[in-house]
């Protein structure tokens, strides 16, 4: 009598394997038994099934103890178990990728024998991916094996109804099977490994045990087997996280998530302390960003986007937070300019623990944070309390202190680094063929003038000429500063806006018309108005869109005779700006993050729009940061990373790159939820001042509204659905007892934000 | 102690009530309950009363009233329940359950004849279909055993070499809805009598564990052994609680056995439950005209007092077996313990089987009479005589 023992998992077909092998010695007139051991197989335990055959007819029905051979469907299951009671000499048959060499030193005293199963049942399209079925192609290899034709195997196959590619897979196994036909015995005595009958597999005993088991009522409900259920898994569950969009787009590098999830605990300074580590400016940011955060937020396939821009200008206005130096150095660093740019890279640097002084050729520090966006926009106290955070730090200021290039060569011999921050200072014009006049003036000229009170503009009538944020605060100031009439003057249409939607959105509120796709061409003197204000026609030109242009706008394209004409006194050009390289050696070409050449020994960097030409404050805050964090890893060597994703929870397996779309967030888990806007004054009431116009939110409830897109927040809806009980949240991590987790997978799916991948074993 | 006139389903009530009030410093007690005729008063009994830490949970079925019970005995209070008839049908899973779970839940049950026909009167039918189970079983004479038992179930099952629910039956109606004079002990007597519980495994949430999972057949045979082997300890236990009982409450709860005249009796009555009295008033009578018969109540039927009942029959020739129950097939479940008990023993002794007031039929003295003169005109013993019939298949109509 021949017996063997088949060592699989449930769903890989052992039991059928079983009855193959005897179905193909039953097909040649002999005695057969095919069975299973069951238990509380599930798909993946581990199992065990038999087969017997002899010339003889089979007189007994016990479990195999002692097989002649023993089959191996699974190669996870390599063990001391497989051998239990294994005649010498039998074969051992593996589904490997391996050789049979490879297990001789395990296995010396039995014939190996190994094939690939679960590439051909793959191949073959046998069972799934993950759970391949390789008991016919296994058939093949023990006909193999075990000296039989290839065409019994065939036959008992046909017999059992199985055809095509398990016929094939039996085949293939048959053909690529590898032996080792030779046992090691001669040099080893015993097995490598002991086979143990009992303990944490589920491997039955190998033979029947007497005597008592643990009591029922002192021994833990009766001694159950101490089955880890974690063996029956096919697939695991681990933690992951993705880039949340938010913190992806955001200019300045900040952990959005990551205050947002603070304050949705109502935890202000938190969040506050959460931005400070990337931003000195969350309630400038608060109140002047285009937030492009907002526009990439998954909510907004939900419902509407969360109100990032509030939130921060919340934690920026009533958080507490204190910062200070991490470290104390001793090398100097020179930052020209105090912009948003500028200040941002000397408060990381001061941060890092520089001494740091900031040259500013105006009387005021700030830059255009201060001269160019109005006080209804961005109060001047708001501004000045986070100012003071940068000083706080120890930075010093040196105003009314132009530098320019020789002065910056002298800095580069005076400071162990030099940071050039200058921004945008040459501004665009347009040809207009009039004379010089002071009839035309800059946007941002015109905003600072504004800002020290040295303009006003009663009963004129004022055209703004351009689609930005200038141009809307500068006819926003122009109406506040007693304009007759305003209006805006713009050659592309609303689309093509580079203002802040919100901005735009306001002025039309206060009743700014805008001309789109109109283009200015003539500006003539006509003569004065009744008061003897000298006035002004200005023709301008319909435009339509052509062709998108390198910024991927539509460009416009003049509408032949369609020029029409416009009164006006003033005309106030808001046209864009550009950097000014005059500071830097002829021939200087300027790239973020690159030191610039021929400047001595010394580091010296372009920060901010003059090296990006990016025109937000937050996008100079973002490049102060890394141009701070770029030369404190030249001046120190070491290796701070530039990292714009959320903050690297501790408990996480699996680092994802890329950011987290909607679509694969588990949206349907999710209230839908109308968002706050903060209260704001109306537009009648604000024409006439330059009081802020908003008034932000009255509380931090809005952030409840985030989706923490990627990264856990801990919700726990995984330990609350687990039904094995093997999720647990200890302290702040998630703790999966993968001894008894079964990858049923209920936690991914319950999971709302995809922060739980199931990976094959 | 004075008596109070008190129905079988309010001696039951209080003695439950009582128990578990009793428990009241540890870990409380509770009850899943659901009615049904005619134990529903000892149900709406416990109800009602002003219990200190006792959860009465009325749900929507005997099985899950056996579920509450359990649940709450998995924690650590005592539990108990009660019900009848189809509802212990419906309850069996359950029931089945409890005791495999060592779980020491003390359940009065009024026997009621199982429908169809439906049927409300006495019958043990309803709790011997649950012979085979791990639970104690005792069957009561009066209301005053009633009350008694079920206060030294409590004990017994509790006990640490017991652990395994009991079963205290009374027959419907003759007792449940029957007043007699009871003796109804103070709280503080019950208190001292019935200790409070802790149950060796009960679940804590500090440490999880899983309570009848899969186990391998070795290990599951080694767990029938062990209450096997419990069982095994109930007469020793039952003996110590019996002791207890009388010393503390001055009044015998009833041995698991209680002989009448069987010294040297020749002839024998073996009955159970309420039939006892009207049989032993009938054996008393005919003793006084000479004839050497005795009465044999078999009170405990779980675990079966085997060497109580061999003892007793010592001197017999002839025993009569009054069974109120029919298994199908075989006859009186009584008789088949009796002719088992005596198989290979005493296979001379004639054990006849009497089906007496199945299905609430009212067994008389008349019958009784009856019983006794079929198993004197006996050599040898035959099928089960079924009493009482109308259209004279039995022996006495």
């Amino acid at each position: 009598m021949v017996e063997i023992r088949i060592h699989g998992r449930g769903g890989q077909g052992g039991v059928t394997l079983a009855k193959i092998i005897a179905t193909s010695r039953f097909l040649l007139d002999q005695s057969v038994q095919a069975f299973g051991l069951y238990a509380a197989e599930r798909s993946g335990a581990p199992l065990q099934a038999f087969c017997r055959y002899d010339d003889e007819p089979i007189a007994n029905r016990n479990l195999i103890y002692e097989p002649d051979h023993v089959i191996v469907l699974d190669p996870t299951l390599v063990g001391p178990a497989i051998t239990g009671g294994l005649k010498p000499g039998g074969w051992i048959l593996i589904n490997t990728q391996e050789s049979p060499e490879a297990f001789a030193e395990r296995y010396p005293l039995n014939r190996l024998a190994t094939v690939d199963a679960t590439s051909i049942a793959r191949d073959n399209r046998l069972g799934t991916r993950s759970v391949p079925i390789v008991n016919t192609a296994l058939a093949g290899a023990v006909g193999a094996m075990l000296g039989f034709e290839l065409e019994e195997m065939q036959a008992a196959l046909e017999h059992l109804g199985f055809t095509g590619p398990n016929t094939t897979a039996a085949a293939l196994a048959y053909e690529r099977l590898q032996r080792l036909e030779t046992p090691l015995a001669g040099e080893a005595t015993a097995p490598a490994e002991a086979p143990t009958g009992n303990g944490t597999t589920q491997a039955r005993p190998t033979c029947a045990r007497a005597g008592r088991g643990p009591s029922f009522v002192e021994g833990a409900g009766g001694g159950l087997p101490g089955i880890q259920t974690g063996q029956w898994a096919t697939e695991q569950p681990r933690r992951q996280q993705y880039v949340p969009p938010c913190n992806h787009v955001c200019p300045a590098g900040n952990d959005v998530q990551g205050f947002l999830q603070a304050l949705a605990l109502d935890e202000t300074d938190r969040a506050l302390d959460i931005l400070l580590r990337t931003t000195p400016f969350p309630a400038v940011c608060g109140r002047v960003c285009p937030a492009p955060c907002m526009e990439s937020c998954n909510r907004i396939q939900l419902d509407e986007t969360v109100n990032v821009r509030q939130l921060e200008r919340w934690a920026g206005d009533r958080g507490r937070a204190v910062v200070e130096p991490l470290a104390i150095r001793s090398e100097h660093v020179a930052v020209v300019g105090s912009g948003p740019a500028g200040l941002s890279a000397a408060y990381h640097l001061a941060r890092f623990g520089y001494d740091v002084t900031v040259y500013e050729a105006g009387p005021e520090i700030g830059g255009l944070l201060r001269t160019g966006i109005p006080e209804f926009r961005l109060p001047e106290e708001v501004l000045d309390r986070e100012i003071g955070r940068v000083m706080g730090l120890g930075v010093q200021v040196v105003t009314r202190h132009p530098i320019d290039r020789r002065e910056l060569l002298d800095l580069s011999r005076a400071y162990d680094a030099v940071l050039v921050a200058t921004g945008l200072q040459e501004l665009r014009s347009l040809r207009l063929g009039v004379g010089d006049t002071d009839a035309v003036v800059q946007g941002i000229d015109f905003l600072d003038q504004a800002h020290r009170n040295k303009v006003r503009v009663d009963g004129e009538d004022v055209i703004v000429v351009g689609g930005g944020n200038t141009a809307m605060d500068s006819v926003r100031s122009a109406l506040r500063l007693g304009a007759r009439s305003v209006r805006v003057v713009y050659r592309r249409s609303r689309h093509e806006m580079p203002a802040i939607r919100e901005e735009v959105e306001e002025a039309l509120e206060e009743g700014v018309p805008i001309e789109f796709l109109t283009q200015p061409v003539v500006l003539r003197p006509d003569g004065s108005d009744e008061t003897g204000r000298r006035r002004y026609h200005l023709t301008c030109r319909r435009m339509e869109l052509g062709d998108p242009d390198e910024s991927g706008r539509r460009r416009p394209v003049e509408v032949e005779g369609s020029d029409f004409e416009i009164v006006c006194h003033r005309l106030i050009l808001a046209l864009g700006q550009s950097p000014d390289m005059s500071v830097f050696p002829e021939g200087t070409e300027v790239r973020e993050g690159e030191r610039l050449l021929g400047l001595l020994e010394t580091p010296v960097y372009a920060v901010g729009d003059l090296a990006t030409n990016e025109g937000t404050v937050a996008g100079a805050i973002g490049s102060g940061r890394r141009s701070a964090i770029q030369i404190h890893n030249a001046l120190s060597g070491a290796h701070v990373e530039i990292t714009e994703h959320a903050e690297r929870r501790r408990d996480v397996d699996i680092w994802q790159d890329e950011v987290i779309r909607a679509d694969a967030m588990r949206l349907h888990l999710f209230e839908r939820l109308p968002s706050s806007e903060g209260t704001a004054a109306p537009p009648e009431a604000r024409r006439s001042t330059f009081d802020e116009i908003h008034m932000g939110l009255t509380d931090p409830a809005e952030a409840k509204r985030c989706l923490s897109c990627g990264v856990c927040n801990e919700c726990d809806l995984c330990v609350t659905y687990c039904p094995e009980g093997v999720l647990s949240r200890v302290g702040h991590d998630l703790v999966f007892d993968y001894a008894y987790c079964k990858g049923c997978g209920v936690c991914v799916t319950e999971c709302p934000r995809n922060v739980i991948l199931m990976s094959q074993l | 102690m004075p008596l109070k006139l008190v129905t079988g389903n309010h001696a039951a009530g209080y003695a439950l009530s009582a128990a578990a009030e009793a428990n009241r410093g540890a870990r409380g007690a509770a009850c899943g309950i659901y009615p049904i005729t005619p134990q529903t008063e000892i149900v709406e009994y416990v109800a009602k009363f002003p219990f200190t830490k006792t959860r009465v949970v009325p749900v929507e079925s005997e099985h899950s009233a056996m579920a509450v019970s359990m649940g709450a005995s998995l924690a650590g209070a005592r539990a108990f329940t009660a019900s009848s008839s189809n509802g212990i049908a419906y309850m069996v899973e359950n029931i089945m359950v409890a005791g495999y779970y060592r779980l020491p839940i003390v359940m009065v049950a009024v026997n009621r004849t199982l429908g169809p026909p439906w049927n409300i009167w006495a019958d043990q039918g309803d709790t011997l279909m649950l012979r085979d189970f791990p639970w104690l079983q005792f069957y009561c004479e009066d209301n005053q055993e009633v009350l008694d038992t079920t206060l030294l179930a409590f004990r017994l099952a509790e006990d640490r070499r017991i652990l395994l629910p009991a079963l205290v039956a009374m027959d419907a109606f003759i007792l449940s809805h029957t007043q007699t004079g009871t003796s109804l002990p103070d709280q503080a007597d019950v208190d001292r009598y019935v200790p409070e519980l802790d149950l060796p495994h009960r679940m804590r949430h500090e440490s999880p564990t899983t309570l009848g999972g899969l186990v391998w057949p070795d290990v599951a045979m080694s767990l029938r052994l062990e209450i096997d082997e419990a069982m095994e300890r109930v007469d020793e236990v039952l003996g110590e609680c019996r002791k207890a009982f009388i010393e503390q409450l001055g009044r015998d709860p009833g041995a698991a056995v209680q002989t009448f005249a069987t010294e040297d009796a020749e002839q024998v009555l073996v009955v159970s439950g309420s039939i006892a009295t009207t049989a032993r008033e009938v054996v008393r009578r005919r003793r006084e005209e000479g004839e050497r018969l005795g009465l044999i109540k078999i009170k405990m039927f779980r675990p079966f007092p085997e060497s109580a009942v061999r003892e007793a029959c010592r001197g017999a020739a002839k025993v009569a077996v009054l069974d109120r129950n029919y298994a199908a097939g075989i006859g009186g479940i009584f008789c088949q313990e009796l002719r088992a008990l005596f198989q290979g023993d005493r296979d001379g002794l004639v054990i006849q089987g009497y089906l007496t007031g199945l299905c609430g039929g009212d067994v008389t003295p008349a019958m009784i009479e009856d019983v006794i003169a079929d198993l004197g005109g006996r050599v040898e013993a035959g099928k089960p005589v079924w009493m009482g019939m109308a259209d004279g298949k039995g022996g006495n109509r």
